[in-house]
């Protein structure tokens, strides 16, 4: 029998995983791309603001709907009623090649305002309004090793808290020192039991090879990240930290990996450079962290 | 005066824990957009998952920021003198109406440039200014209080270590128990002239309006533009061009004083994991530390 330390995902720190109270960070302006705003401009730029560009900033005020897709809408509507009327408005014979030319280049647009959202999505100060939500097929869980310390264990259940209520992550594992824990949603296939899951988290990781990982890893796309059959149902990002042992000063030893943080989001390009510089700075905690690296 | 304690040894010299200068874009110094490229793969060996691919798109629009803005502008009016100059080449009236397939479809098409040019005129709207950084007037210090356990020590400066290298953060402060436990990072020259940071007075700045609410409160302060509030002359071991001053509250004992270098420069993740991070270290100190002793110092 492993020894399994199965917490109740009920009790201990508050965890607001269910949307729409997860995650904590969202902002619920509606711009038609969200943006952090700046107050202060530049002379340079006054001149362009005055042309009171800010008008155009506006919302239909339906909750839930993210004004950023409203091109890609409008794409879809317009696009589909050129069609409609290249086969019902006129019939082949009396199509002109000037209509022939408007209805290519109507499309072409209708193309790119499909693309716009997309690309909204890299700019600078772009935040995005989708939050993540729990697939079906998951069940949560809070399993860590037995055989760790109350201060440990303090240290593991707050950072995967952390990482759960900060960023877009619906499952986190955190592997130090032969230390496992992991939190969140999961799916776990039916012959795993309770008992067992630290055994079956083990060996998944082991079949990756996660442990040797010394560069982060990041694909944020559902396609890439959909691989691992650890990996919760619904994936679509994917984020693994590695754990560097910091040697102690005067020492002559070398930077060593001492386990990885794993995160899973159920939306694509979950995490933000600010998110992955966050997560990396919580990962130089277990790195630092003679708890772990003194056992 | 508590003056707390002067390091002086009491913590051994690590050279880690110099203030290093937060780089400009922390997250291209710990990793690109899509990591682990194909020149680190040697150092993953073992690692038997998929790589990620290079996302040459999200790459792309990053750094061409505003070519990519005003690109709909483009699209669209040139879409636009296109639908016109197509319909005055075919001879046909250049007026508005639907009677024809032809008018149709040019007034779709040109519904469709009128979106792409307002897009772009919002991307152009809502660009992100770039606000300097200002570099604090101050010296570097690096005070922790002697009778501090080194766990606690440990979690105080992995927070300095993670705040400095994640946010704007040039000045932290912990102040607990009536204590200055740490100051770290840039602090306001003495005016004595021997080159010494201004010492915390953790008693006046408890008696001070900023702490009080803070505490009274429980919830974090954000001063975005802290030359805008009159409290700033609570704050005076803070550099005197402090641009934006978090006070997170550590639980009903103590507080943290973090000074960024950007007016507005703590995001509203900074703020959020900032929370957070108040909470555990309150939970640390108070159970590692029962009541911190009087320094000798205080011993008057």
């Amino acid at each position: 029998m492993s020894n399994t330390l199965c917490l109740n995902p009920l009790v201990q720190l508050k965890i607001k995983i269910i949307p729409p109270q997860f995650p904590a960070k969202k902002s619920t302006k509606s711009v038609s791309i969200s943006a952090r705003l700046q107050n202060s401009q530049t002379p340079s730029n006054q001149q362009e603001q005055q042309l009171n560009l800010s008008v155009l900033r506006f919302t239909l005020g339906i909750p839930g709907f993210d004004e950023s897709y409203l091109p890609r809408w409008i794409g879809y509507g317009f696009g589909s009623l050129l069609i409609l009327n290249h086969f019902v408005g006129s019939d082949s014979a009396t199509t002109t090649q000037a209509q022939l030319r408007t209805e290519v280049l109507g499309l072409s647009l209708a193309a790119f305002s499909i693309l716009i959202p997309y690309l909204g999505k890299f700019l600078k100060g772009a935040s995005t309004a989708d939050q993540a939500t729990i697939p079906e097929g998951t069940e949560q869980i809070f399993v860590m090793s037995q055989n760790v310390s109350d201060a440990q264990k303090e240290d593991l259940a707050w950072a995967t808290y952390i990482l759960l209520r900060n960023t877009n992550t619906i499952a986190a594992l955190i592997v130090v020192g032969g230390q496992l824990c992991a939190r969140g949603y999961w799916s776990i296939p039916e012959k795993v039991s309770k008992e067992n899951l630290l055994d079956w988290f083990e060996r998944q990781i082991e079949k990756i090879g996660l442990k040797n990982l010394k560069d982060n890893i990041y694909f944020p796309q559902p396609e890439d990240s959909a691989l691992w059959e650890m990996l919760p149902k619904g994936t679509r990002s994917l984020l693994v930290q590695p754990v560097v042992q910091v040697p102690k000063p005067g020492s002559n030893q070398i930077e060593m990996v001492e386990g990885f943080v794993l995160l899973a989001s159920s939306m694509s390009y979950a995490y933000s450079d600010k998110d992955k510089a966050w997560i990396a700075a919580l990962a130089k905690k277990f790195g630092g962290n003679n708890l772990f690296t003194d056992l | 005066m508590e003056a707390g304690s002067l390091l002086c040894g009491s913590i051994p010299w690590n050279p880690k824990l110099r203030l290093r200068r937060r780089i400009k874009s922390p997250s291209q110094r710990l990793f690109c957009r899509a990591s682990s490229s194909s020149s680190s793969s040697s150092s993953n060996s073992g690692y038997k998952g998929p790589k990620p691919r290079r996302d040459w798109v999200a790459d792309w629009v990053s750094n061409n920021d505003d070519a990519v803005r005003g690109l709909p502008i483009y699209v669209g009016g040139a879409s636009l003198l296109a639908v016109l100059l197509n319909r005055t080449v075919s001879g046909i009236a250049p007026v508005a109406d639907a009677s024809s397939s032809q008018s149709r479809a040019d007034l779709l098409t040109l519904g469709l440039a009128v979106t792409n040019i307002l897009t772009g005129l919002v991307w152009l709207s809502i660009r992100p200014k770039a606000i300097s950084v200002v570099s604090p007037q101050g010296v570097e210090c690096q005070r922790l209080y002697s009778h501090v356990p080194d766990s606690v020590v440990a979690e105080l400066l992995w927070v300095w270590e993670s705040l400095s290298a994640v946010t704007c953060c040039r000045s932290l402060i912990v102040v607990y128990d009536s204590r200055c436990i740490l100051q770290i990072g840039f602090a306001a020259k003495s005016s004595v002239g021997n080159e010494e940071a201004v010492a915390v007075d953790a008693i006046k700045l408890m008696e001070g309006s900023l702490y009080q609410n803070a505490i009274k409160s429980g919830a974090q302060s954000y001063l975005a533009n802290l030359s805008l509030y009159p409290g700033k002359s609570e704050l005076p071991f803070l550099p005197s061009n402090t641009q934006a001053v978090i006070l997170q509250p550590l639980g009903e004992k103590g507080i943290a004083i973090i000074g960024g270098d950007i007016i507005r420069g703590f995001t509203t993740s900074d703020q959020a994991w900032i929370t957070l991070i108040g909470e555990k270290l309150d939970a640390t100190i108070a159970k590692n530390v029962k009541n911190l002793p009087l320094a000798v110092q205080d011993r008057i």
